[in-house]
Parts: structure tokens; sequence; C-alpha cells
């Protein structure tokens, strides 16, 4: 399903919770919306799902306007489905019944399934592996097999957008990575949109074929994973994505001087037009490097995380503190005096990604 | 591009705009008009009669009413009464809510029903059944009489006995209301105490005694507005004393013939209503304030170890619960067999009569019987529907209209039930002036009475079910194609039902053995159960109401049980699916 958000504005009385949002989503595609919390994606998200109408802009799904300020198609004349937050598992239907639910009642649903709901049911559930669990009420279900049950049933209709609310925000760690690969098998073997919203960074890194980073109700990049991840394009998609540290200086004919430090010079691949205005330049904690001595800024280790295969160090600098990771085993002790450099790989990187010129211009195009 | 699919929605939206807001505010307006004829207007009545002298408004009832040394009386008995009373159920609530939710004592699940029967039970009965326990003749004069030959049971009818009886009956509130801020108090709060030095001791008045404090003081007052409230306990043990409380003065007023009686109650009426309503108003602040707990887990589990003490705190609740709550109902229960009321409880002296009496001989009961069933069921169906939809609205909806709504909703409840019955007599005898339009004297009456105070428990009961449901059910069956009646049938209604018709089951018992309103507002021929048991007691057949009563307390345990039943049914059906 394609789909075209045009300046959707929506407000709750008097807060702004989306100013003017403008996006397009391909056939197919995988996005993920990403931000932290209050930054309005839940909001995006139900305006896509149909429970809420824009107070300005409009949305078109296949090229069909389906919310507008004056009147929206409700939920249950969209072809969607949706994995709610909280599973929202009905507790009087069984596993089965609730993948049938939608099989009975969508509108949707292709001629092709209609004519075999208990046939599809059962596919539906080997695609989740709970093919066992069919006659199982919601409560004898543990987490993990309760969100599979929510996106069997989002999916058995073969609904052509598939809306995804923060949904392994409930899940331990482990279960979380497994469920990732789940979502990801789906999203291969169905070939629907899908919008995915998360805070998890590293959740929308890994699965989105494009990543929306909001903030604050309105949308501060989009972009590939790679692109969101190491072009950022502002200062907080750097630091909230890349965990980039700002680091202040001025740029002199395309290069960097740390803390207006003129004897030491980095030399960057392409930043953001953004932060070479501002005289910043975001670096994170992986291209650092730390050395006993050398031709860079001089800090002092405040604090060392072990943290298997890197170590965090946090490094004074002048008056901010910056995070570097440095692959473990790491030598450098609490208090003592150490030399921040670019790591050398930077070099590598740049003639890498000579051509990534063009991404930067056709993301801030988006 | 921009071609709308919605252009039938949002065409038909553009052309009928007139019409379809015409409709909605249609709709507004008569629910509000219904809302005001039924909730507002008979209080506004009320206060209106008690200011309006012979052409003007004036305050001449007032003035009359305050120089007379009896309304001081009436005020001073009430104060202690109510003041007793309070005392003794935020006591009895406190300490029994800290024992059972705390402590280690087995079987918390019965003792938690034990402690809920005297509020279950209705208080007239409850009276009933302590007079009879307590008679000069009774099983407690026998076992006083075992100790020595001047001992005599304490007289009930009484200031004190009032107050005993009051108390006993509405502890449970205060129980209920700890309990719930117990539980959600987390532990780590007390452990986070010891570890920083605080003793036992320290612990309970340092940090759990102020942390559940607002929701005892919300118990503790709607236990003060249940006694000031309280009729059946002040006209079964007061009345034949010769001691009057506001509740009681005010039914005296009505009953009594004389030319300005109606004026007298309104005015009486105010003041107890005030007084009511503005305990309502502190209660609805302190619960709001103790609301930042809701969110907090219950947490059920035993705190403190009685050690080798728990047989004995065990014994001693149980011999107290059930002393207090099957004793004297056993008692009442043996009265209603005795031959005369007064003979010795042997073999001979016992009959089936009274209830041969009660059941079939005297129409009158069979038709208060009657009349109090159909009540019940009526009230609870209107109430069930109407109530449900506002609660409907209410949470999906909110705004201040709305909130507006609820409050009126509220207001026949938080009135004491005799001056509800009042307001509903001014307002239903003529209300246009000159026009009667026979409500008044007949059972439609009781209706409106009814179904108005009621109203707000069964709001309250739907809400809560709406409020467990949540919205993402809802929503869900949405995204999966569920539109109105779909999703209504298969999915709202089985979710909420369960707490739904715990509301209505609560409404429809309350309504079967009413009696504070009833008592005004029955004529003959429209009795109901519980004006039937106050006129033979009145009227001093003890043994036929004590009869009654047995059979009301019966149809109670049948009616728990059957809920219990059904709740069990309702469990498993919903784990076979």
């Amino acid at each position: 399903m394609n789909i075209q958000l045009s300046g959707v504005t929506k407000e709750f009385g008097k807060t702004a919770a989306l100013s003017s949002v403008d996006a397009n989503v391909k056939d197919g595609e995988f996005i993920a919306i990403l931000g932290p919390s209050g930054c309005g994606k839940t909001t995006l998200l139900r305006l896509l799902a149909g429970f809420e109408s824009p107070t300005e802009g409009y949305i078109e799904m296949d090229d069909k306007q389906v919310a507008a300020p004056y009147g929206v198609i409700p939920p249950e004349k969209r072809n969607i489905g949706m994995v709610f937050q909280s599973f929202a598992l009905w507790p009087h239907l069984t596993v089965q019944e609730q993948i049938r639910f939608p099989l009975l009642h969508h509108k949707f649903v292709p001629s092709s399934i209609k004519k075999r709901k208990e046939a599809r049911t059962q596919e539906v559930l080997e695609l989740v592996n709970l093919t066992n669990m069919a006659e199982r009420m919601p409560h004898e279900l543990s987490g993990g097999q309760k969100q599979r049950v929510a996106l069997a049933r989002a999916v058995a209709a073969q609904p052509s957008l598939l809306l995804m609310d923060e949904p392994l925000s409930s899940l331990d760690a482990e279960l979380r990575m497994e469920m990732r690969h789940e979502i990801q098998r789906i999203h291969r073997h169905t070939q629907t949109t899908v919008i995915y919203v998360t805070h998890d960074q590293s959740e929308a890194l890994a699965m989105a074929d494009r990543i929306i980073v909001m903030k604050d109700g309105a949308v501060e990049q989009i972009g590939s994973p790679e692109t969101i991840y190491r072009f950022p394009q502002t200062e907080f998609v750097a630091s909230f994505v890349g965990k980039a540290n700002l680091v202040p200086g001025f740029w002199k004919k395309g290069v960097f001087h740390p803390n207006g430090n003129d004897m030491v010079a980095w030399e960057k691949r392409e930043v953001a037009p953004y932060f070479m205005k501002r005289g910043v330049m975001p670096v994170r904690p992986e291209e650092f490097c730390l050395k006993k001595a050398g031709n860079g800024l001089t800090g002092r280790v405040e604090n060392v995380q072990f943290q298997g295969r890197d170590v965090q160090y946090t490094i004074l600098v002048g008056k901010d503190c910056w995070t570097v990771y440095h692959p473990a085993p790491g030598e450098f002790r609490i208090g003592e005096q150490v030399v921040v450099e670019l790591a050398k790989e930077q070099s590598a990187l740049r003639t890498h990604t000579e051509g990534h010129d063009n991404i930067i211009s056709s993301t801030s195009s988006i | 591009m921009n071609e709308p699919i919605i252009p039938k929605q949002h065409e038909k939206r553009r052309n009928q705009p007139p019409f379809l807001a015409v409709y909605q505010k249609m709709f507004v307006v008569i629910a509000a008009a219904l809302l005001v004829l039924f909730f507002i207007f008979p209080i506004l009545r009320l206060v209106i009669l008690s200011v309006s002298g012979e052409s003007e408004v004036d305050l001449r009832h007032y003035q009359d009413i305050l120089a007379e040394p009896q309304t001081w009386t009436v005020l001073q008995n009430t104060v202690v009464m109510v003041a007793g009373s309070t005392f003794l159920a935020v006591a009895l609530g406190v300490f029994m809510a800290w024992l059972i939710t705390y402590s280690d004592v087995r079987a918390k699940r019965f003792l938690h029903v034990l402690v809920l029967l005297p509020f279950v039970i209705p208080s007239y009965i409850v009276s009933l059944s302590w007079t009879q326990l307590m008679s000069s003749n009774g099983w407690f004069a026998s076992v006083l009489t075992l100790l020595s030959e001047n001992l005599e049971p304490w007289n009930l009818y009484s200031l004190g006995g009032m107050i005993f009886i009051l108390g006993l009956s509405h502890y449970p509130l205060v129980y209920l209301f700890t309990v719930g801020v117990l539980k959600r108090i987390p532990r780590e709060l007390e452990w986070a105490a010891r570890s920083s030095g605080a003793g036992r001791i320290a612990v309970f008045w340092k940090v759990t005694m102020p942390i559940a404090l607002p929701g005892i003081a919300g118990g503790g007052l709607l236990a003060f507005l249940a006694n000031l409230d309280n009729f059946g306990i002040p006209a079964f043990l007061g009345i034949p004393a010769n001691i009057s409380v506001l509740s009681t003065a005010i039914y005296q007023e009505v009953v009594s013939v004389h030319a300005d009686a109606f004026s007298r109650a309104a005015v009486l009426s105010v003041v107890l209503g005030g007084v009511a309503v503005l305990g309502t108003v502190v209660q609805w602040l302190l619960v709001r304030k103790s609301k930042q707990l809701e969110t907090a887990r219950e947490d059920r589990s035993p705190r403190f170890s009685l050690g080798k003490f728990r047989i004995w705190a065990e014994s001693g609740l149980w011999t107290f619960l059930l002393f207090i709550g099957i004793v004297p109902l056993s008692a009442m229960t043996t009265t209603s067999f005795l031959r005369t009321y007064g003979l010795e409880w042997t073999w001979d002296n016992l009959t089936w009569d009274h209830y041969w009496y009660v059941l079939y001989e005297n129409t009158n009961v069979q038709s208060a019987l009657e009349n109090s069933l159909l009540l019940a069921c009526v009230t609870t169906v209107v109430v069930l529907i109407i109530g449900t939809i506002v609660a409907y609205i209410r949470i999906n909806k909110p705004s201040p209209l709305n909130r507006a709504a609820e409050t009126i909703i509220t207001v026949p409840y938080a009135l004491p039930g005799v001056v509800l019955a009042l307001a509903m007599i001014f307002a239903w005898m003529e209300p246009i002036p000159g026009w009667n339009p026979g409500i008044y004297g007949s059972i439609w009456i009781l209706f409106i009475a009814y179904s108005t105070r009621f109203m707000i428990l069964q709001v309250r009961g739907s809400a809560a079910a709406f409020m467990q449901v949540g919205a993402s059910m809802e929503e869900a069956a949405h995204v999966f194609g569920a539109r109105g009646s779909v999703k209504w049938i298969k999915i709202m209604v089985p979710l909420i039902l369960p707490g739904m018709l715990t509301g209505a089951f609560f409404v429809f018992l309350t309504s079967l053995t009413e009696l504070t309103v009833s008592s005004l507002l029955w004529s003959a021929g429209h009795e109901t159960i519980g004006v039937m048991i106050f006129n033979f007691e009145q009227a001093g057949y003890t043994t036929h109401s004590a009869a009654l009563s047995s059979i009301v307390v019966m149809i109670f345990l049948a009616g728990f049980v059957f809920m219990m039943c059904g709740q069990t049914i309702w469990k498993k059906r919903g784990r076979k699916g």
C-alpha cells in the first residue's frame, strides 16, 4: 500500500501532538517511526489506523484520501491489521478464535482466503509456530506466545498495511531479539507494507527499510537506517540514534578544529551543512580512539564500564564529557590522562562513502 | 490523485451537517431535560417549599423550628449517634483491615465474606435480630442468668444501642476502603523504613498510616454518611424509646398530620441534606487524593507473621465475626418459630404458624412481596440499560457536560433516603400546581424514586467494567473489521457482562429490601417488604416481623449462592472457550 501524508497536524486542545508531518511510504516497505516517548509517534500511528482525525492535512492510501479534518474512514473500513502494545487479545476467545475473527469480519479479505477460513487459520498458526496452542485462552499463554497470537491475528486477513505499536516493549530482552527475527520473516513472507512504532533505535536500525525519526511532534529526518546512523541531519538524530558526541569547534576548508584548537585538525567525511553552520561535529563513540600520547586533545578518564566486546570510557575534555567505545581490553584507568583522536578507519570509511553526497541531498528532500 | 474515496461520507457530512447537528443537539437537550426533571427538580421543590411563606420567600419555618428546644434535642441526638457510630466503625474497620490484610491469618477469603455480612443484610433486619438476641427472654439473657440472677442484657432501645448497631453495620465500609489502600501500599516502602532503622511499630505509625490515611478517611466519611442517612436502625430502636434523630424526626413530621407538617419536614430535610452533600463533597476530595496509589499493584501476601499468637488471633476473629454475623440472625429466626412472643423456647412452643400467616393468610404481605419483586426487577432493568449507556458515554467522551451529568446522577444517592422521599412527594404530588397526575399514591413514585436513587450504582459498576476492558479491546475489534452490532455482540458484551451484572445484582437486592424511601412513599396496596416488616414491628407483631425478616435473609443467601455459582460457571466457560 502506498501512503502519502501531507501536512498532517493533530492538536489535542491547545497542545500539538503532531505538527505538519509530510512523508510517503511505498508499497511493501518496512517503515520504522522512531522517537522518544511523547514525540507523537503513537498519535501518528493512530491517525493511520483511523482512531483519530487530523486537525489539518490529509492522509492518502493508494491514492485515495482516507483522513482529512472533515471526515475519516473508520478503522474497520481500512485495509489494515494492527499489533497493539498491550497485545489487546480478547480474554474470552481462544487463540484460534482470535485469528478467525478478522477472517470473518474484515472487509478486505481476499476471496481466495474467504473460501478456506479454517485452512488459513492453520496456515497463520504455522507461520507463528503456534499450531499446538490453537485451543488455548490468552491467560494460558506466555508473553512471547501472546505476541505471536497478536501478530498472527494482524496478518490473518492479508491486510495491505500492518501497523505495529511498540510490539516488543513488553517482552524481555532475549524474547525481543527472537521476535525481531519473527517479524522480519513475516514481513518477507507477506510482502505487506509495515509501519512500526518504536523508541528503541536498535530495533528500528535492525528491521526497517527506512526510518522516520520524530521529536516533539515533528519529523527530524527520514532515511535508510545507514543514512540515519551515519549521516544525521540534526543534533537530535545524531545523539538519539548514533549516541554521537557533539564536539564543538570550527570548520575551516573542510577540516574541523575541535574545541577551537588550531593544532588539532580532524578530517572528517561529510557532515550535514546544519552542523557545519553551527561549528559542531557529531562523533559517534566508536569513531574515537584513545592513546597514551599523540596529536589529539588531551582529556582525563572519568569513568570506565567494561561491556564485554568494548570498554565504554567517559573522558573529560575541557568542560565536556565524551563517550568513547574502545575495543576490549582497555588499558586505561580512572584519573589517567589520555589523548583522544579520531579513529583511523575514518579515512578508509571516507573512500567508501564517496558518493553519499547524493544520499544527503536526497534524504533532505524527502 | 486527490480523488477522495470518502466522497460518500464526506459529502454526506457536508450536505447534512445541519441535520446531524440538530439530531445530536436534540439528543443532548432531551437527555439534559430528563436529567433535570427527574434528578434536580424534586430537590429544588424541596428547598423552595422550606423557604416559602404565604406569598413570598421567608425563613419563618426555619425560625420557628430552630426556636423549639425539641429541635435541639434532635440535633444533639443526631450528633452523638453519628459521631459515636462513626468512631466505632472506623476503629473496628481499620483494625480488621490491618489484621486480615497484613497478618498471616488463614482462610482470609471466608473472613472477608463474614466481615461484609452485616453490611449486606438490610440494617433494619440487623437491628431486629439484635433486639431478639438481647431481649429480656432472649439467648443473651439466659446466659447472663446462669452467671447471676441480677444481670440484665443491655437495653438496645437507647442511643448507645443505636451507636452499637450502626457501628457494626457500617464498619465493613471502612474495612473495604482500608483494605483497598493497604493492599496497594508497596511493601518496599515499609522495607525502606525498616532498613533505615525504624521498628515495626514506627513503620506502622510513620509509613503505613500516613499513606493509608486519605483512604481511611474516605471510608470513614462514607460510614459517617451511612450513619447520618440510616433510617432503619433509629426507627426500630429510637422511635420506641422516644429518641428522635433527624431522619426519624422528618419521618414523624410527615406521618403526623398537622398543618405545617410538610414545610417543617422540608426544613429539617434541607439541614440533613445539606450536611450529607457537604460530607459527600469532602469524601470525594479525599478519595481523589488517595488515587495516587491506584496505579500500584495489589499485593495480597501477608506482611507479618503472628507466630504462636496466630491461633489466638484466628480464634478471636472467628468468634467475633460469627457472633456478630450469625448469632443475632439465629436468635431472630428462633423467635419467628415461637407460638407467642415471650414464651420459653421449648418443643411445645414451636410453630410454623407465623410463616404460614405472612406467606398465605396476610394478603398485604403477598402484595408487598409482589410489589418489591416488581420494583426490584423494573428498577434493575431500567438502571442497567440507562446506567450502562451513561457509563459508556462518560468514559469514551469525557467532557465537562458529561461530568456534570454524572454529578447530577449522584445527587439522589448522596441525599439521605428520607430527604429524597420527601422531595419526590413534593415534586410528583402536583408537578404543576393544580394538576395531580396521580403518581404520588401509586407504585410509580416508587419506580421513579428507586431508579433515580440507584442509577449511580449501576453507572459506577458498568464504568468499572468498561475501564477494566480497556480501550484497546474495542480498538482491536475495529481494526479487525467489526462494525457496530458485531463489535457489541462478539466482543464488548461478553467482556463487560460480569461487571455489569454484579452492579445490577447489587441494585436488585438493594431495591428489593429498601425501607427508608418506601416508608414515606408507600400507600395502601403499594407496600414493600421493608414497610411490611416495619409496620409489623411498630404494631408489636414481633413474631411476624421476625418470620418475614428470616425469609428475606433466606432470599439474600440464595441470591449470593446464585451469584457465586454464576461467576464460577462464567469463569469456567471463559477457560474452556
